[in-house]
């Protein structure tokens, strides 16, 4: 690439000796090593033996999530599931990915345009935009665990929610 | 030998595999700590360089070593993760010098294939998680609460298999790995991938950079503020991140290590597999990197580890050769090079082969390694105790006592050697050629036995014979006062320093004099119960020329009595039971503390701490030195004060850590010692033995004694020839200054004095030496070494060809006798019925020597064996052949010599995949394995059916933890006969992490004692970081794990030295058995190694 890097290591380029020195320069120091003579005794080194209970406190004890991962994977996802759609159904994680991104990026939008109007507009939005992704079924669920009526076509069922949310 | 062993560590292991810098111990202090396999060591960065701190015993193999600060805090933690899968977070407490345990817990799955490329260990920089790659395809996250509390851990897929390495980045708002990797078309690339915890998933990271250098397997993350990674590959480094790559090419290179120099990242050192030192610099400006520049600085030892410490010093871990601790110079020396190497640490690993002899036949054996790999190849040779080393000798017969003495006060060196014998008493001196030889001085009286003698003050000498006690001055030499005993009475023992004399005389009568100037004045007189065997005044308080203490030992009722001085007032009573009299007693202080040594007329030696000021006797403790009375004196060496007991096993008694060693010297029996330390011979000792008088320097005072012979060249197998006093090794040296790395191979013969290369035979070319061996056969009284090699091509899987080669060693040169061709890798050599014995491949194969009709030699196949997958470790005895299998364990053949043939007689069914075997005796042989296990299998001549004759049982198991590549009957101590110890039967193996241990075979009464000690030990020991020892030490491999069994830890048995009196007094309570038979039955055990 340039021209000094060119098989830098041949030790016979005196050339590159300068090279050396300049970047050896400022090598950083907090004052150790500082004495001109340095006794190093590696050898007569304290054997540690514990003089006490070595075990960690209880819940600094780890253990691994055995779950598998795949299992763990679809659980995670079934929780998700609850407020963020089915699209995963779908099969896009990507799309997902969009979406949530667009979301935050409204709710940032919201935040910045007028202070009072707070987050849980934002959160309106998303919840509304949600709703329109759910399937009739999972609508159905949700208006049931409010407690209200789950006929209806799938525009009335939002509604409902959305009037049941405000 | 016996199914009972017992194992135990006689060096420890040297092989440096990790190293970090951090605040470890304290906020201000700055630690280097370093992993050596089994171990670390704490030290402390200070002004004047390394001082340790801690070396610090692991229950496992440590796999990562990491320091990292969590959030708030002031200090570093240690992150250490072994290669079972346990990991531990330890916390330096400053206040108990103690290591706390934050957090530990277990990563293993049940499910999973073991990574090939090692296990990987990482931090976040912001200490978010901990990442760990341990099986393929999974990346274990062990995640931080913002309390720098660890949280329950979780796997995540990766889809990557071949790791290659995993870091984390600097500067990611969320935890960010980078992962090299290769794919299914050996092509390699980098990729990035972010950590969601919430989701407990990877999502796609900022970048990734496909096909990379074919070599690349090291990255280097860069902090803050460039960030980015540098990918280390064999011909090209590349600096990449989300918005900048730039490469440079380098000189083809294997980099084997990294160092970081500045905070911000802008250098870094670089360690190559040849031990070329790179200075990496990333060239940038403001945040923008520009470029990269390499910069050759030197050569160091091949480098594992490289810990940028401070102001220009650099500490160099290394597997393959010494670790090193270097300095960059600014300005390149004369041979160009920046690295200055300023200490080098002894590293023995990996001990490939080694052999043990008897190169001063004494009786002490040495173990001769080879050592080290590639351009850090040695030899070692490992001596065990104190050698003298001999500056004169005087044949002497009949010495009953030496004492030197200056010939004035002031003077710095010893002028005088008095000798005294039954009838008279003889002066030697140093004269002006600087020899000894035979003087007088008028004052002394010559013509009976001197008892004691020393300098005093004031210019004087003092004499002490049985009838007077003789004050005499050093100039004029003439007597100046006398002391006679009162008629009737003789002196019987006497002691003296430089103002004081006490003496014995018959009927219990304790006579304490003070010297003057010309005067000897009788002080004080006292009348003892019984009679007194010896005495000691050796001043250890504060006057050195005058102790308040007097020691004396009685006759009767066995037992030791502090007076104090001048008034003679009992102190001190002690009674030291059983039947034997103290024959001599010396009060000594050793790093600040006085003890008083008392040696018993029958070998053994009792300590005690004694307390200066009130006289009282504490920590009582008895070994067994030898079987002879003992005789004690001091001495200094090196400006510290040390004991030489004399008896027939003389012994140097030594303080470190507070704590008294025994260290044996080298010589067979030694009747006196005193100090000698003239201006021709400075710090020398006089020593008589056996009829004659020698004087001699001593060794440093350690335990273990390494020599190293540098070969520049990789040995690989080693053997003695006796007769020829030669070494023979099998040898390779990489060729790296051509283009084509190249490696030839070499029989080399050194002289076993000087270890001098005297002849060289090369082997052709890929041939390597497999195996060598020194034998002589039936029918020929000439001695031979045997060299069994193989054809390694490239093309080959296996190699199909081989020779066996055999010299003969005439005047000093290696001469081909014969040679004979094979049909594979002659893996093993052995002596066996005066024929050779060969393991070629799946075969063991027998050759006669035969004589042809010209007169020459060849090798004739007799009979032969198949049936192993390869057959890499043999050992024989008597007519039985222990095979070690390449991956079917052990088995057992036999050579039945009527029918001329080899018949498997038994084997171990199990797939252990051997790295060496052992016979320890006629039914059990012992074998170590690659997931550093070891065994004792055991044949079953008695079973009642062909099938279980045909099965040898595994009787023994155990997890050394240790990679053995070999075993040699042998012991690195002087074997006594008539010792306890002497009778136990030693195996000495080598490891691959520099550790020599020893395996015993104990009686089984002793065994079941120790076991039983062992299990109170694991209750009150326990392992740091909470590791456990029982499951550290179970027999673990792929397939199993299960407790250990008939072996014993010895260096868990012999740590019992090493605990508080408090904690041993638990031990001896659970034990039923007192703490001084428990500290003298474990110190025996010490002497085996």
């Amino acid at each position: 690439m340039e021209e000094g890097c060119s098989y830098a290591s041949d030790a016979t380029n005196s050339a590159n000796k300068a090279e050396a020195s300049k970047f050896l320069a400022n090598l950083p120091s907090r004052g150790l090593f500082s004495s001109t003579v340095t006794s190093s005794n590696m050898g007569g080194i304290r054997v540690y033996i514990s003089g006490r209970d070595t075990s960690a406190p209880e819940h600094q004890v780890i253990k691994t999530d055995q779950m598998n991962i795949l299992i763990r994977s679809l659980t995670l996802k079934k929780q998700k599931g609850d407020t963020k759609g089915v699209i995963l159904a779908e099969g896009s994680r990507k799309r997902v990915f969009e979406r949530s991104a667009d979301g935050r990026a409204s709710a940032k939008r919201a935040t910045t345009n007028t202070q009072n109007v707070s987050q849980q507009e934002a959160s309106n939005n998303r919840a509304s935009d949600n709703f329109q992704s759910l399937t009739v079924e999972r609508l159905r669920a949700l208006l049931k665990e409010r407690g209200l009526p789950t006929k209806g076509k799938k525009d009335e069922l939002i509604s409902k929610l959305r009037s049941a949310k405000n | 030998m016996s199914i009972w062993n017992y194992v135990v560590t006689a060096h420890k292991p040297t092989n440096v595999t990790h190293s970090c810098v951090g605040n470890f111990t304290s906020p201000q202090e700055l630690n280097l700590i370093i992993a050596k396999c089994t171990r670390i060591e704490i030290h402390l960065l200070t002004p004047q360089g390394l001082q340790p701190m801690l070396d610090v015993p692991i229950y496992g193999r440590i796999a990562t070593l990491e320091l990292f600060r969590s959030h708030g805090e002031a200090q570093d933690f240690l992150f250490i993760a072994t290669e079972r899968y346990k990991f531990c977070v330890l916390q330096w407490d400053p206040e108990t010098s103690e290591l706390v345990t934050r957090a530990m817990g277990d990563v293993s799955d049940r499910i999973g294939r073991p990574t090939d490329n090692g296990q990987i260990g990482i931090i976040d920089p912001d200490c978010r998680l901990i990442g760990l790659h341990l099986y393929d395809g999974l990346f274990k996250v062990i995640p931080f609460d913002n309390k720098g509390q660890l949280k329950e851990a979780f796997n995540i897929r990766l889809e990557e298999l071949q790791v290659l390495d995993i870091k984390f980045l600097y500067g990611c708002t969320r935890p960010t790995i980078v992962v090299l990797y290769q794919d299914n078309k050996d092509a390699r690339h980098v990729k990035t991938y972010e950590v969601s915890l919430k989701d407990k998933d990877f999502v796609e990271g900022p970048w990734s950079q496909n096909n990379l250098d074919n070599g690349a397997d090291l990255l280097i993350p860069v902090p803050l503020p460039l960030c980015g990674v540098i990918i280390v590959g064999e011909e090209t480094i590349v600096y990449c991140s989300a918005t900048a790559f730039k490469a440079i090419p380098i000189r083809p290179s294997i980099t084997r290590a990294y160092g970081r120099v500045d905070a911000d990242g802008s250098r870094y050192l670089l360690g190559d597999h040849a031990g070329l030192l790179h200075l990496l610099v990333i060239t940038h400006e403001k945040e923008k990197v520009t470029g990269l520049k390499i910069e050759l600085l030197g050569e160091t030892s091949i480098a594992s580890t490289i810990s940028y410490l401070d102001n220009a010093f650099v500490y160099i871990g290394s597997s393959y050769g010494d670790s090193q601790l270097i300095k960059l110079n600014l300005q390149p020396d004369a041979k160009g090079s920046y690295v200055e190497v300023l200490e080098r640490y002894v590293n023995l690993g990996p001990i490939v082969d080694f052999c043990v002899v008897d190169l001063e036949r004494q009786g002490q054996g040495q173990v001769v390694t080879c050592s080290g790999a590639y351009k850090d190849g040695s030899l070692r040779i490992v001596r065990n105790g104190i050698g003298i080393n001999e500056q004169a000798s005087v044949e002497l017969q009949g010495i009953k006592g030496m004492w030197s003495l200056r010939s004035s006060t002031d003077d710095l060196y010893d002028t005088f050697l008095v000798v005294s014998f039954i009838s008279e008493t003889r002066i030697l001196a140093m004269n002006l050629e600087d020899e000894l030889e035979e003087t007088e001085i008028e004052g002394f009286d010559s013509q009976v036995q001197t008892l004691f003698s020393h300098d005093a003050v004031y210019n004087q000498l003092v004499q002490v014979t049985s009838s007077s006690v003789r004050l005499v001055s050093s100039i004029s030499r003439e007597l100046r006062n006398e002391w006679k005993a009162p008629s009737g009475y003789s002196v019987n023992v006497a002691t003296a320093n430089a103002t004081q004399v006490l003496l014995a005389t018959g009927g219990g009568h304790l006579v304490y004099l003070e010297i003057g100037d010309g005067v000897l004045s009788e002080v004080k007189h006292a009348q003892l119960e019984y009679e007194i065997s010896c005495l000691d005044i050796n001043p250890i308080g504060e006057d050195p020329n005058y102790s308040q203490l007097a020691v004396v030992g009685m006759w009767t009722d066995i037992s030791v009595q502090i007076f104090s001085l001048p008034d003679l007032n009992l102190i001190t009573k002690e009674h030291l039971g059983g039947e034997i009299i103290p024959r001599s007693v010396l009060l000594c202080s050793f790093e600040g503390l006085s003890y008083l040594l008392c040696a018993l007329g029958d070998g053994h030696l009792l300590s005690f701490i004694l307390n200066l000021g009130t006289g009282e006797l504490t920590d009582r403790k008895k070994v067994s030195l030898g079987t002879q009375p003992i005789i004690l004196r001091t001495f200094s060496s090196k400006n510290t004060t040390h004991v030489f007991a004399a008896s027939d096993r003389p012994t140097v008694i030594y303080s470190s850590n507070k704590k008294l060693l025994y260290s044996n010297v080298n010589l067979k029996e030694v009747s006196h010692m005193c100090p000698f330390n003239s201006a021709a011979f400075p710090d020398s000792l006089a020593i008589a033995k056996e009829g004659e008088l020698t004087i001699g320097t001593i060794d440093d005072i350690q335990k273990l004694h390494i020599r190293s012979i540098t070969l520049g060249e990789h040995a690989r197998r080693i053997c003695h020839q006796e007769q020829t006093r030669t070494f023979a090794i099998c040898s390779l040296k990489y060729n790296q200054a051509s283009a084509e790395e190249s490696e030839m191979h070499f029989v080399r013969l050194l002289d076993d004095q000087t270890f001098d290369c005297i002849s060289t035979y090369p082997l052709d070319t890929f041939e390597c030496g497999c195996s060598i061996l020194s034998c002589s056969f039936s029918d020929d009284s000439n001695v031979y070494y045997c060299v069994g090699t193989a054809y390694v091509l490239p093309e080959e899987n296996e190699p199909t060809k081989g020779r066996i080669l055999v010299f003969a060693v005439e005047d000093g040169k290696l001469q081909l006798i014969a040679e004979k061709e094979t049909k594979g890798a002659v893996y093993s050599l052995n002596a066996f019925n005066g024929k050779l014995l060969a393991a070629i491949n799946q075969k063991i194969q027998l050759y006669k020597w035969m004589l042809r009709d010209d007169g020459t030699r060849e090798l004739q196949s007799e009979c032969g064996h198949h049936g192993h997958i390869l057959a890499l470790y043999v050992q024989t005895r008597g007519d039985f052949i222990v095979v070690g299998d390449l991956m079917k364990s052990i088995s057992l053949l036999i050579y039945k010599h009527e029918e001329g043939a080899i018949e498997e007689r038994a084997r171990d069914y199990n797939a252990n995949w051997m790295s060496a075997v052992e016979i320890l005796d006629d039914d059990i042989y012992l074998g170590a394995e690659n997931n550093f296990n070891l065994f004792t299998v055991r044949k079953n001549s008695e079973g009642a059916t062909d099938e279980e004759r045909a099965r040898l049982e595994v009787v023994g198991e155990y997890h050394l933890g240790e990679f053995v590549n070999r075993f040699q009957h042998g012991s690195l101590v002087m074997r006594l006969p008539d010792s306890d110890v002497g009778q136990i039967p030693t195996v000495i193996f080598g490891t691959v992490n520099g550790v020599i241990g020893v395996i015993a075979s104990l009686p089984h009464e002793q065994y079941l004692f120790l076991e039983k000690l062992q299990s109170n030990l694991r209750k009150v020991i326990k392992g740091v970081g909470g590791l456990s020892h029982e499951h550290w030490r179970s027999f673990y491999n792929e397939k199993k794990t299960v407790d250990a069994r008939n072996f014993l830890d010895g260096d868990l048995i012999e740590s019992f030295l090493d605990l508080s009196r408090a904690r041993m007094d638990d031990i001896s309570k659970a034990m039923g058995v007192s703490v001084e038979e428990l500290c003298k039955r474990v110190e025996e055990l010490t002497r085996l190694h």
